[in-house]
């Protein structure tokens, strides 16, 4: 019970977007022994899905999205340290990445976040990733889902680049693959192997959390 | 009417005898299908800029390095209080073919931004400080000359502060415009407002200029800008410029080829003449009839849709048609044929054979004439 008190206020930090408080309630709940696994998943996690929720529904914008993940993240920095290599084993993993030749960010960062609201631990490789790249990552993170995004319709072929590499790397059976842009769809992703596509960030995240829970 | 006419009295929301409908210079190929649509009422649209800048004690050199492993174009900027770079990759093509692009429409990617840490807010304010604006309309007057009556030639300005600040000097990649806002509020807004006062003049210059429709190169996206964003640091500006322009007789015209469904009620409220490159669904979010029925004093350029190109001839056909029949009778509407990326040859023949046949006013029977001439 006297745990709950700093969980409350870790979950209050990040709905208030505020930096300080963050920090402050992650360093009380460390120094009283809290567990850190527990401070991140019953703590901050539930604050980021509340923001996740209100940002699903149109109250909250990507301003609040993304400033909540930061928080979020600053929180993270105080309490990693504690957190034990099997602690972190137990969360879901997934490795996302803007293919080369396009720098847009915003659908991915979208996703991203909204990932990291639903108790996903996300490695976010950023924008204009060579496929060599993201091969490399996939092979030292075995993720269990890999998202590929794309604005632009000259990019869009980089994403079948990808897993193509990735068959020819013999991971293409370890991961799922879900492409996401404004001009993805389900049959350009049949086309390039990809298992999903997504034009809309709060769908593609859903998938992402069946596919988890399928996986067990 | 001549497609100068035309695409200017449907700016200026006259009358028009055929639906306008023109190509990007900087987006449009060049050779026998650009001609043969240009000779069947395809106009071409030509932003040009109507000053010079130039920046005092402020020192500007380009070399090439290694970043992240990749070779890099980094510009750094000295100045007396300090000194800020930003690195481009420019892919093989840039700088040859039109405004900077690649032969594949490709324009360098900023992979560092000028703006990366706190410290660097006050030497991007001391450039801001120290930039002058000077009226050159020579390349508007040689643009006015060259293309007479095959199209417009509109003034191009900046983009305004917090966007230039959002898509440019900090970034959104990663949300870092966000968590800069977040972080250093006060030192965002304070260079926002010294962009704002140096931009005074510039709208003065635009509005002198020979130019009727002054151009703002926005990339306005309703899911990076959202309305508390737009009210505060958007619509103020887009007023302050307004207010200079319309004194002169001249049209704002802004480019938004985002998504708007979130901003679409401020945008009703603005002072915007012409939404330039409005984007129907797939790629954005707003049907061209529900703007048009939102923005009642307002002009829509509609950009078409490049995810509809990429499905070819075709599915453009269908496409256009529909988009078409949604807009009856056609009015305050130019059709812009560029997209982000390059149009083949056939869908511009295509959307050509489509276009160059819509006599306005527009009704349902006069489209369906149309399709059956198709096919």
């Amino acid at each position: 019970m006297a745990e709950e008190k700093y969980l409350v206020a870790l979950k209050e930090a990040i709905l208030n977007l505020d930096y300080g408080a963050v920090v402050k309630a992650a360093k009380e709940a460390m120094g009283a022994g809290v567990d850190p696994l527990r401070a991140v998943t019953d703590g901050m996690a539930p604050g980021m899905s509340i923001i996740g929720e209100k940002f699903e529904t149109g109250e909250y914008y990507l301003a609040e999205l993304v400033v909540a993940g930061d928080v979020m993240r600053e929180g993270m920095k105080v309490i990693n340290p504690y957190i034990k290599e099997e602690g972190s084993k137990t969360r879901k993993k997934m490795v996302i990445a803007t293919v080369e030749g396009d720098m847009h960010d915003i659908g991915k960062s979208i996703v991203a976040t909204l990932l990291i609201a639903r108790g996903f631990e996300v490695v976010d490789l950023g924008v204009d990733v060579p496929a060599a790249r993201i091969i490399d990552v996939v092979n030292e993170h075995k993720p269990a889902i890999l998202g590929l995004s794309a604005l632009l319709t000259v990019t869009m072929p980089k994403m079948g680049e990808v897993i193509a590499a990735l068959r020819a790397a013999g991971l293409r059976k370890k991961v799922k693959v879900i492409i996401g842009g404004p001009s993805v769809s389900a049959k350009f992703a049949e086309g390039i192997g990809a298992d999903h596509s997504s034009t809309n960030a709060v769908e593609g995240v859903e998938k992402c959390k069946d596919w988890v829970k399928e996986g067990g | 009417m001549t497609r100068r006419e035309r695409i200017m009295a449907a700016s200026r929301k006259g009358r028009v005898d055929r639906l306008p409908f023109l190509h990007c210079w900087r987006h449009s190929q060049i050779g026998w299908a650009e001609r043969e649509c240009r000779n069947r009422g395809m106009g071409i649209s030509w932003a040009r800029p109507c000053y010079i800048m130039k920046m005092h004690n402020v020192d500007s050199t380009e070399e090439q390095v290694v970043s992240t492993g990749e070779v890099v174009v980094r510009r750094t900027y000295s100045t007396p209080m300090g000194s800020v770079y930003l690195d481009e990759k420019r892919e093989p093509g840039v700088g040859q073919w039109h405004a900077q692009r690649s032969w594949k429409d490709v324009m360098p990617w900023q992979k560092k931004r000028l703006i990366q840490e706190p410290e660097d807010y006050e030497v991007v304010k001391y450039m801001v400080d120290n930039t002058e604006y000077i009226p050159d309309y020579f390349p508007i007057e040689q643009a006015k000359e060259w293309l007479g009556e095959d199209g417009v030639v509109m003034s191009w300005i900046p983009k305004t502060p917090m966007a230039l600040l959002m898509i440019e000097w900090i970034g959104s990649e990663e949300g870092r415009f966000y968590i800069h806002h977040a972080r250093y509020r006060d030192k965002v807004e304070g260079l926002y407002e010294a962009m704002s006062k140096s931009l005074e003049p510039l709208y003065e210059i635009a509005a002198r200029s020979p130019a009727d429709i002054i151009w703002i190169p926005e990339n306005l996206e309703g899911y990076l800008v959202n309305p508390r964003l737009f009210e505060k640091y958007f619509m103020p500006e887009y007023e302050k410029c307004a207010r200079v322009l319309h004194k002169h007789g001249k049209l704002l015209a802004v480019h938004m080829d985002g998504r708007l469904g979130v901003l679409k009620d401020l945008i009703a409220k603005s002072p915007i003449d012409i939404i330039e490159a409005l984007h129907p669904p797939p790629v954005g979010d707003l049907p061209i009839s529900e703007a048009l029925s939102i923005w009642k004093d307002k002009v829509i350029w509609v950009g078409y849709p490049g995810a509809v190109y990429t499905l070819g001839p075709e599915a453009v056909k269908k496409h256009a048609l529909d988009l078409l029949r949604s807009v009856v009778p056609g009015d305050r509407l130019v059709i812009e044929m560029s997209t982000e990326n390059l149009v083949s040859n056939e869908n511009l023949l295509m959307l050509t054979s489509i276009l160059e046949n819509v006599e306005l006013p527009l009704t349902e029977e006069k489209i369906d004439r149309i399709e059956r001439s198709l096919s």
